[in-house]
């Protein structure tokens, strides 16, 4: 047997056939770590090139405003659907303004109560369609459609009624010629623009669509933008890719070729691509790494949007399991937070000062209720938040008969411990760690505090349902100052009355908001219904929070604020993109 | 094998298969529809007027009992349509065929990374038996296996990306991989899959070296191994033709139980490294309540496992003859 080959020793065979096995396994095993190491090729292609990627946590739900909910989705959607006006946050004077759009002028008849608006006539869709009075009057119809069930469906409630109180739209929103159009409203009142600013539809797609399956057809997908960009491919929980629209005349074509939104679900990932030059734009960045980017990072700069959110401890101020009992029609006071008195103790136990400067740094500010500074005309600087004052908590405590009289530690009330569930989303790294504080600041004084975490959407449908204590929920405030939602006394009304707050001067006050034209004619009013906040402490109001942008400053022309990030994004370049395009046009 | 037999085999399975899908998904349902909170409540803001999440909960069919949502879900299951997707608005087949692909490069680049690492460290440690190698091989696959995947997953995140800036952190391309040629893009993908493939592979790759090399140590001592060595015969063609199939059963076993694990393994490891898959999806479908696409992944999820242990099962009966199909 083997007697025609060459002798050799066989251990030393067998050896070296099993390393070449070992090595080709181990080879195959590296060959694509080693092969995905080529790379930066098509990096400095692209940076070549006038296109900008923003980072998002979670993809978009839909490219149809009708049903767009999610955030992203709706700063998207205005790159695609212009409206007939656009909005300007004046930040002087703490207002919104108009500017025309779609509209290109408008003028008020019958006391206020129409407005005639004049489109623009050059105006096209991208698949050419021209832009007309007809896509106004059926964007309108669908938003008011019930079969619908637009998200926007509340922002046509101001329109014209007819006798019976059902709404016509095509009696409210009246088609005079394809470049006229007039709306008919049920009063004069500040919002009539912004309510006529919605986003418009192209008839000529969305009018044979099914209503009651609207969501689920194309146009949620595929949008026909007529604004300054287009959509050129979605993959979902990937990215989505919008380019210049060079048919765009409301306003104009994009400047830049292309906008990438990248979704990258964890936030390291995201700060990291960022630093790495992958991600131009890095919306909501953590103030550690804002200020620490601010110091060290001359490529990136920081841009505040506005205090336009705040957070507070909601208490709810009725028993919840007398009102779930009732079904909602007995209101028995909260036997811990059913007095002015014992809210305004737990407020003056927290310090909310340290929260602000530990947490929030420059980016927050003490909130004495829930108009944000940024409403210059209406925010009431002459009060000043409470004190962090534990021994006056302790005093009025004492007065409302909370004593310590078994010595456990806690205070007690008709044989009832001061104790209390403090409900918090899970998810939220800040408000966990502010529950932790509560929770600290609260034992001092002789207050039990547990802390729960609930899942998001169980947390808020809770909070409608008046089922919890007491919760650290946060809220962004509307543009036009409408507050019945939160205020108001009638709860069935105000669903996000968490604390079932009832008071009937406020009630006054918002109710007189219906009744005015400019919303500044209002301020003295909305100073007061502050300090009557402050009085009864309904919430402990925590912090105005600034969410902070990181962007790449080789990007210019931004106008990020409390109007969006990617506002008037049309208008942005990449860094002598501008003198470039000056150049071309001469 | 007879293929008659076989083919009864493989029908006598499919069928015990179906009654376990229907079990499968009857449970998902109702724990899915137990967990509180509903898929409109997720899908809109509590803002949205609440006549329009009324109008919506009548649109998918929620206001119902959940027993009657059942059998119409049922029915409409049969006929082979899974329904709607709440949050992505499309159907539900639409929705996984999109991001099935995804996992199935990553679970298949996964399982062919475990069976080279695995086969080869049983290998190396067999060669070097007793050796400081061996011991280290051992020792060190005994910590991989014992190692949770989404820990395996965020240090390599932490090292390999953070630190050293080797691998992109996420996704499945770059942003300029559309400029590339199919090469540069065949490159970028390969980049962006190393982590992911390198975090399922750990672990099952650690398990496979550990009972291959125990295997192949049986199979060394064994008599006709002996035998065939007194023969004089090149233990390449040993290791070839005796040692290696005999030795290979105990990983097909483990490649078998593997399928489940890989997928749950997906779930971490496409949330971690934000891959586009079916394991995000579920993730995603979970917190949103989207009910039909939790079933729809439920369903994928549960073939595939059905489907890899079939094959294992054959593979199973090819390699080691003494199991045969019953009559």
């Amino acid at each position: 047997m083997n007697g025609d080959r060459p002798m050799r020793n066989p251990e030393q065979g067998d050896k070296t056939f099993f390393i070449k096995i070992q090595c080709s396994l181990v080879l195959a095993a590296l060959v694509s770590v080693l092969g995905g190491c080529s790379q930066k090729k098509g990096q400095e292609t692209a940076n070549a090139n006038t296109q900008v990627v923003i980072a998002l946590e979670g993809d978009i739900d839909s490219f149809n405003p009708l049903f767009a909910e999610d955030v992203a989705a709706g700063e998207i959607n205005d790159l695609f659907f212009p409206g007939l006006t656009t909005s300007r946050f004046d930040t002087v004077l703490g207002v919104l303004e108009y500017e025309p759009s779609l509209a290109k002028s408008w003028e008020y008849e019958n006391g206020n109560k129409d407005i005639r608006f004049h489109l623009q006539t050059n105006a096209r869709w991208q698949d050419s369609t021209k832009m007309k009075a007809k896509d106004v009057e059926i964007s309108y119809e669908l938003y008011a459609d019930t079969s619908v069930a637009s998200i926007r469906q509340a922002s046509v409630d101001g329109l014209r009624r007819t006798s019976s109180g059902s709404l016509d739209v095509s009696k409210a929103v009246e088609v005079v010629d394809d470049s006229t159009i007039l709306f008919h409203f049920d009063h004069p009142y500040p919002g009539q623009l912004f309510d006529a600013g919605l986003p418009i539809l192209p008839s000529h797609v969305f009018q044979n669509l099914p209503r009651t399956s609207m969501r689920e057809q194309g146009p949620s997908r595929q949008p026909l933008s007529a604004g300054p960009f287009v959509l050129k491919s979605w993959k979902p929980l990937e990215e989505i890719v919008i380019t210049s629209n060079p048919l765009s005349v409301v306003p104009h074509s994009a400047k830049l070729s292309e906008v990438i939104f990248r979704i990258i679900p964890d936030y390291h990932s995201r700060l990291m691509q960022l630093r790495a030059g992958e991600v131009d734009v890095l919306p909501y960045i953590e103030v550690e790494d804002a200020l620490e980017l601010a110091h060290k990072n001359m490529s990136i700069r920081i841009v505040p949007l506005g205090e336009r959110f705040y957070d507070a401890i909601n208490w709810n101020s009725i028993d919840p399991e007398e009102y779930q009992r009732s079904k909602g029609k007995v209101l028995r006071p909260h036997y811990l937070f059913g007095t002015a008195r014992v809210r305004k103790a737990l407020t003056l136990a927290i310090n909310r000062k340290e929260i602000v400067d530990s947490y929030l740094r420059s980016y927050g500010k003490e909130a004495i209720g829930p108009i944000s500074p940024l409403f210059r005309w209406a925010y009431n600087d002459t009060l000043k938040p409470l004190p962090f004052d534990p021994s006056l908590a302790s005093k009025l405590l004492y007065e409302e008969g909370w004593r310590d009289t078994d010595g456990d530690g806690v205070l007690e009330k008709d044989a009832r411990k001061f104790s209390f569930a403090l409900r918090i989303p899970a998810g939220n790294q800040l408000r966990a760690t502010i529950a932790s504080i509560v929770q600290r600041q609260l034992s001092a004084m002789k207050i039990r505090v547990t802390i729960e975490q609930v899942e998001r959407s169980v947390f808020w449908s809770d909070l409608m349902e008046k089922k919890f204590d007491a919760c650290i929920a946060g809220f962004s405030v509307p543009l036009q100052l409408q507050l019945d939602e939160w205020w108001s006394s009638d709860l069935e009304r105000s669903r996000f009355n968490l604390t079932s707050f009832r008071n009937k001067r406020v009630d006054e006050i918002l109710a007189g908001t219906r009744r005015i034209v400019k919303e500044t004619d209002h301020a003295n009013a909305w100073k007061e219904f502050q300090t009557i906040l402050q009085d009864e402490q309904p919430c402990t109001f925590l912090y105005w929070m600034n969410d902070l942008v990181a962007v790449n400053t080789r990007i210019q022309g931004i106008e990020m604020g409390i109007l969006g990030i990617a506002y008037h994004a049309g208008d942005w370049y990449v860094g002598d993109q501008r003198a470039d395009d000056k150049a071309q046009s001469k | 094998m007879n293929i008659h037999r076989m083919g009864k085999f493989i029908t006598k399975k499919a069928a015990s298969a179906v009654v376990l899908l229907f079990g499968l998904m009857t449970i998902i349902f109702v724990i899915a529809h137990a967990a509180p909170g509903d898929p409109v409540s997720a899908m809109i803001s509590p803002k949205t007027p609440a006549s329009v999440g009324q109008e919506l909960r009548h649109q998918f069919g929620l206001d119902q009992s959940v027993f009657l949502q059942y059998l119409r879900w049922l029915e409409n299951a049969l006929k082979g349509n899974f329904g709607f997707s709440f949050s992505y608005q499309r159907p539900v087949v639409d929705v996984l065929m999109s991001f099935f692909p995804n996992t199935a490069l990553l679970a298949l680049s996964a399982i062919g990374l475990e069976i080279i690492l695995g086969v080869a460290l049983g290998i190396l440690a067999v060669s070097y038996q007793n050796s400081w190698l061996d011991r280290i091989i051992n020792n060190a696959s005994l910590v991989a296996y014992t190692l949770p995947t989404f820990w395996v997953g965020l240090m390599f995140l932490a090292l390999f990306s953070y630190a050293l800036g080797l691998f992109p952190s996420s996704q499945m391309n770059s942003v300029e991989a559309e400029q590339l040629s199919v090469a540069g893009r065949c490159l970028d993908l390969v980049k962006h899959l190393i982590l992911p493939v390198l975090t399922i592979a750990v672990s099952g790759a650690a398990g496979i070296a550990r009972y291959f090399r125990a295997s192949l140590l049986t199979v060394q001592n064994a008599e006709y191994v002996t035998y065939a060595r007194s023969l004089g015969i090149k233990k390449r063609d040993i290791f070839l033709f005796y040692e290696l199939p005999n030795s290979i059963a105990p990983v097909i076993t483990i490649l078998g139980l593997e399928i489940g694990t890989l997928l749950a393994g997906a779930v971490v490891t496409e949330t971690i490294f934000a891959w586009p898959g079916i394991g995000r999806l579920a993730v995603l479908a979970m917190l949103s309540r989207d009910y039909p696409l939790i079933l729809g992944c439920t369903l994928v999820s549960g073939i595939v496992v059905i489907v890899g242990n079939l094959i294992a099962d054959l593979l199973y009966m090819y390699v080691d003859p003494r199991i045969r199909l019953p009559v």
